[in-house]
């Protein structure tokens, strides 16, 4: 039995302990009295902004309650921002504006700034905080992307460049390989080699803490992370690796349980996954080697709750698979970060802060993990899957209205979908608009600038939390009964539950209880799709793609036959193969890296 | 009643989006129809081979991650190339797919593409007007196009056909595999046929693969889509629904056999729907040799008494002996067949490992006429049989 019944337990206990708390502060005069000056005390330093009218508003707004009991009920049950169990969020201030010098009171630096803890550069408070938006964009060859990331990152402090690979990539397969020519290029970025990684990242500081990338890739992960590093060392030398900072996705679990780009057997894949964690957290101290998705669970069709449950109970099996290989909780589990689609259905007006609250209780009380490896650090994009091809520029509203979902639940970065995505990969003019989206919202608008808590904590908003608390931990139990996550996916019970709410999904909009505005609902009557722009791969530049690794393997053939069968025999052992896969990144390319791999562990059974 | 319709439906290679694909095959068979579901990331070789094999009137594919021109239209040249033309090809991509786009498939050969926001029904009712026509005869046809027709044929005459008696003197080994559903008999079979097609380079292997029909005569055939191994030129793998009949095979199961029996294959390989306590699927000497495939969690140890074929199988797999309950499992299982006094085998397998011990035991019996099971006297006819077609004599072919 899997570890997702003591989380359970952990939370119920939880619960207990603040009814506990409110009952003795209700109860115990001196308890109270401490509680209630600690919240004045507290209220008191809140340091106030100005907003550009002229009105004073202080930096966190708190609920106006002055009984120890609900005081209790909050601090405990809730936490103020930046404090267990980071109902309300992960960090203190989150978006606000710096504090200007001639505002009033401070907040101590240590217990704030998201972006100064994450990389740990900069001691002094008055450095702007990074922006949270990370716009996803992969297209062509590595040449084009990078253009792209230059165009969509110009106005930015910091560059937070999220990429999006092609799916021969995906699935650990060459260009050159049979049958795939016309996927090259298309719906993300083609990289073969650690040349297409150095030309995809041109221009660009990897080593500086004002850089992050992200990579969406999961089932050849550790190859691609390979030669991310590859590429770093053949532009920056050997001492730019601890300095690297980013994300790859590389979530095993959620492929198998939803999307479906899975290229070894679960064990084997799981193995590769651990021994890169393992690495990266060792060597690359500002890396996030897993991005525990619960996004392309939402987008192959399940309920916000399975999402999130199954996202949760996934991160939790991986730590409880780090830990029995005597893996520190302490050391890995501040480098585990999270990543939720954000819909239009009710349940996301609070989904990431429950969830957020789920991990640091299970953290905390079920793996014993330090304060840092409590946060749920997340990452959001809104849902694909909301937006239609019909009338596509009501795809702006939809995406604004998540917009502003994901930003009350808090999360530390955001991707916001182009209204062009319904039928190519976004094009300039929309992913420009996409993009501003996020400005206007935090930056041109008051709503989240000035004042932490803004808009949580609404009567609905706390109904909401306990509606989808209960309902995570039920599927929980449902998991555990099958014998954790690694059992319930065996079981493809995950699979089907999430098959089932799509099917579910699909019915309602064709019998028209979920309106789709302009596709079930005030349809204009023409079926005709609107004239965009298309960005697709022209075959010229497939076939660039497919000389140059032609060259590559010409020219490495010898090397790279010697680093896959040195790679090959550690795998054979119960060693740590990243550092294999290191050198063989430098001298091999993708596909047969996989394909050595798969020689010794065998492919992946596709799951129905 | 005419016969049901056949399609296949699939997702193009280096694509995982089969959530669409999942709610239009449900819709598909509740309308009577057998989707043969090939699955996710499945190359154009692959879906063109599994369609001939599958004598379907057409191919669906669900594309949604670009690069549709292209895999379209090279499955409708495959197609022709191979002399089966006549099975059509239709699809659809949500958004992606544009109406130019759609233009221009559908001059490349494409019947028909559907667009975000096209009802299901609209899908199940084109497929019935247009794919329900009788199959014409092929012009130019290689062994594979014409054995595929032929099982039509006795399939949709319900397994009443004669069939012609074969020249071939060789006689492939019969292999059948039955057991509860979720035991793990496809992956089994496909692990099995990697080492078939591992100890030679020209042997072929037949497959008969079975799933349920649902109310309304439709059903999913989804064999294929968990296989991996099998998707080779070298192995002739046929889904057939159970049309109604109970017990774990169709009412053309025996025909059809008889017609692979007597084509030029080393091994057929038969696998019911997944079983009951009380099914003995394999009658007539209809196979060579029985394999019973188990799960573990079967119950309570009173629960082995109850399943009829563990008397009469020749090899007892367990399989998930991975899991906790395996060991006393085993013990349970040796300990029935050892009343039963009958010389059968029991084997312990973790299909789903690569290279795993179990299953390379199991390839061994099933192919080394020595270690045969056969002892007991009524099957020792079918042993001298079994002895002319065995690993050494093959070679020669």
């Amino acid at each position: 039995m899997s570890k997702l019944g003591a989380v359970v337990e952990a939370v119920g206990k939880h619960e207990q302990f603040v009814r506990d708390q409110v009952k003795r502060a209700r109860s115990d005069e001196k308890f109270a009295r401490e509680l209630t000056e600690r919240w004045n005390k507290f209220k008191s330093e809140i340091p106030v902004s100005k907003t550009p009218t002229g009105i004073p508003l202080p930096r966190l707004a708190l609920p106006e309650i002055d009984e120890a009991g609900e005081i209790a009920r909050y601090l405990f049950g809730e936490g103020l921002p930046g404090e267990f169990p980071f109902l309300n969020a992960a960090y203190r201030e989150m978006y606000l504006e710096p504090l200007q010098h001639n505002e009033q009171g401070s907040f101590k630096r240590s217990t704030s700034a998201r972006s100064t803890s994450s990389n740990g550069a900069k001691k002094n408070g008055a450095r702007p905080p990074e922006e949270p938006t990370r716009l996803f964009s992969g297209l062509m060859l590595a040449e084009d992307t990078n253009k792209r990331f230059h165009f969509l990152s110009a106005h930015q402090r910091s560059k937070r460049l999220s990429t999006a690979f092609d799916g021969p990539t995906l699935y650990g397969i060459d260009s050159d390989a049979d049958g795939v020519f016309g996927k090259i290029g298309e719906g993300g970025v083609a990289v073969d080699t650690v040349e297409d990684m150095v030309r995809l990242y041109d221009g660009f500081e990897v080593g500086s803490p004002d850089f992050s990338a992200s990579m969406t890739i999961s089932g050849p992960a550790p190859i691609i992370m390979a030669m991310y590093i590859a590429a770093a060392k053949r532009r920056f030398g050997n001492g730019v690796v601890p300095n690297l900072r980013g994300t790859i996705q590389a979530d095993i679990f959620k492929e198998v349980q939803a999307q479906n780009e899975t290229i070894f057997p679960i064990e084997a894949s799981l193995r590769f996954l651990l021994d890169m964690i393992e690495w990266t957290s060792a060597n690359m101290p500002r890396w996030y080697p897993v991005s525990i998705s619960g996004y392309h669970i939402g987008e192959a069709g399940s309920t916000p709750v399975q999402q999130a449950a199954y996202t949760l109970s996934n991160g939790f099996a991986y730590v409880e698979m780090l830990m029995a290989r005597g893996a520190d909780v302490n050391v890995f589990g501040p480098r585990l970060s999270f990543f939720l689609d954000c819909g239009l259905d009710a349940e996301y007006i609070a989904l990431a802060r429950v969830s957020r609250k789920i991990w640091a209780i299970g953290m905390r009380d079920v793996f014993g993990a330090g304060p840092k490896a409590q946060l749920f650090k997340l990452h959001t994009q809104t849902s694909g899957r909301s937006l239609v091809a019909a009338e596509f520029k009501n795809n702006l509203t939809r995406t604004a209205a998540e917009l502003m979902l994901a930003y009350m639940n808090a999360t530390n970065s955001c991707h916001s979908n182009s209204a062009d995505e319904p039928f190519t990969t976004p094009s300039e003019e929309w992913i420009r608009l996409a993009s501003h989206a996020q400005a206007i919202l935090l930056e041109e608008s008051g709503i989240f600038k000035h004042t932490m808590n803004m808009l949580s904590g609404s009567p609905g908003m706390k109904a909401v939390e306990r509606a989808v608390e209960k309902a995570i931990l039920d599927e929980f139990r449902e998991i555990e009964s099958l014998g954790g996550v690694m059992g319930a996916v065996e079981n493809r019970y995950q699979r089907s539950q999430i098959q089932n709410a799509a099917h579910r999904y699909e019915e309602q909009i064709y019998d028209g209880t979920r309106p789709i505005i302009a596709l079930n609902r005030y349809r204009n009557g023409s079926d005709e799709m609107p004239e965009v722009e298309l960005a697709r791969t022209p075959r010229s530049r497939q076939q660039l793609q497919v000389d140059r690794l032609k060259k590559f393997k010409a020219r490495n053939a010898a090397k790279a036959q010697k680093e896959l069968e040195k790679l090959a025999a550690v795998v054979e052992t119960d060693e740590n193969c990243f550092p294999a896969l290191l050198e063989a990144a430098e001298v091999c390319s993708l596909g047969q890296i996989s394909g050595c791999l798969q020689e010794v562990v065998g492919r992946f059974r596709p799951m129905v | 009643m005419p016969a049901p319709i056949r399609i296949l439906t699939a997702v193009p290679i280096c694509d995982g989006h089969d959530s669409a694909i999942n709610t239009i095959n449900l819709e598909f068979i509740r309308h009577g129809i057998e989707v043969v579901y090939l699955g996710f990331h499945r190359y154009v070789s692959d879906i063109v081979r599994a369609a001939i094999q599958e004598d379907v009137a057409a191919i669906g594919i669900s594309s949604y991650n670009g690069g549709h021109i292209e895999f379209f239209a090279d499955v409708v040249r495959h197609l022709k190339k191979l002399g089966a033309s006549d099975i059509k090809v239709f699809g659809g991509g949500g958004g992606t797919i544009t109406h130019d786009d759609a233009r221009e498939m559908k001059r490349k050969g494409v019947d028909q593409i559907f667009f975000a926001g096209t009802p299901l029904t609209e899908m199940v009712a084109y497929v019935k007007k247009h794919y329900a026509k009788p199959r014409k005869a092929r012009a130019k046809s290689n062994v594979d196009l014409t054995l595929a027709r032929q099982l039509t044929e006795i399939e949709d005459a319900k397994g009443k056909v004669k069939n012609s008696k074969s020249k071939n003197s060789k006689r492939p080994k019969v292999i059948g595999f039955t057991g509860p559903g979720g035991a793990g008999k496809t992956t089994l079979i496909d692990e099995l046929v990697l080492r078939f097609l591992k100890q030679d380079r020209q042997s072929r292997v037949a497959i008969l693969s079975h799933d349920p029909s649902v109310v309304g005569e439709g059903a999913l055939l989804g064999d294929r889509a968990t296989m991996i191994n099998s998707q080779d030129d070298r192995v002739f793998m046929r889904s057939m629904a159970t049309r109604g009949q109970a017990g774990g095979l169709s009412p053309a199961t025996e025909s059809c056999l008889q017609l692979l029996a007597h084509s030029d294959f080393d091994y057929v390989i038969i696998e019911t729907v997944g079983t009951g306590q009380e099914a003995m699927p394999f009658r007539n000497q209809l196979v060579d040799q029985t394999v019973l495939v188990m799960n573990p969690d079967y119950g309570a140890r009173l629960q082995l008494q109850k399943i009829v074929m563990l008397d009469v199988a020749d090899i007892v797999v367990v399989n998930k002996t991975d899991l906790d309950r395996a060991k006393a499992a085993l013990s349970e299982i040796e300990h029935r067949l050892t009343q039963n006094k009958r010389d059968q085998q029991i084997v312990a397998t973790v299909a789903k490992r690569h290279r795993d011990a179990g299953v390379d035991e199991l390839f061994e019996l099933i192919t080394n006429s020595k270690s045969s099971v056969a002892a007991v006297s009524d099957r020792r006819n079918r042993k001298n049989r079994r002895s002319e077609t065995a690993a050494t004599s093959r070679k020669k072919s």
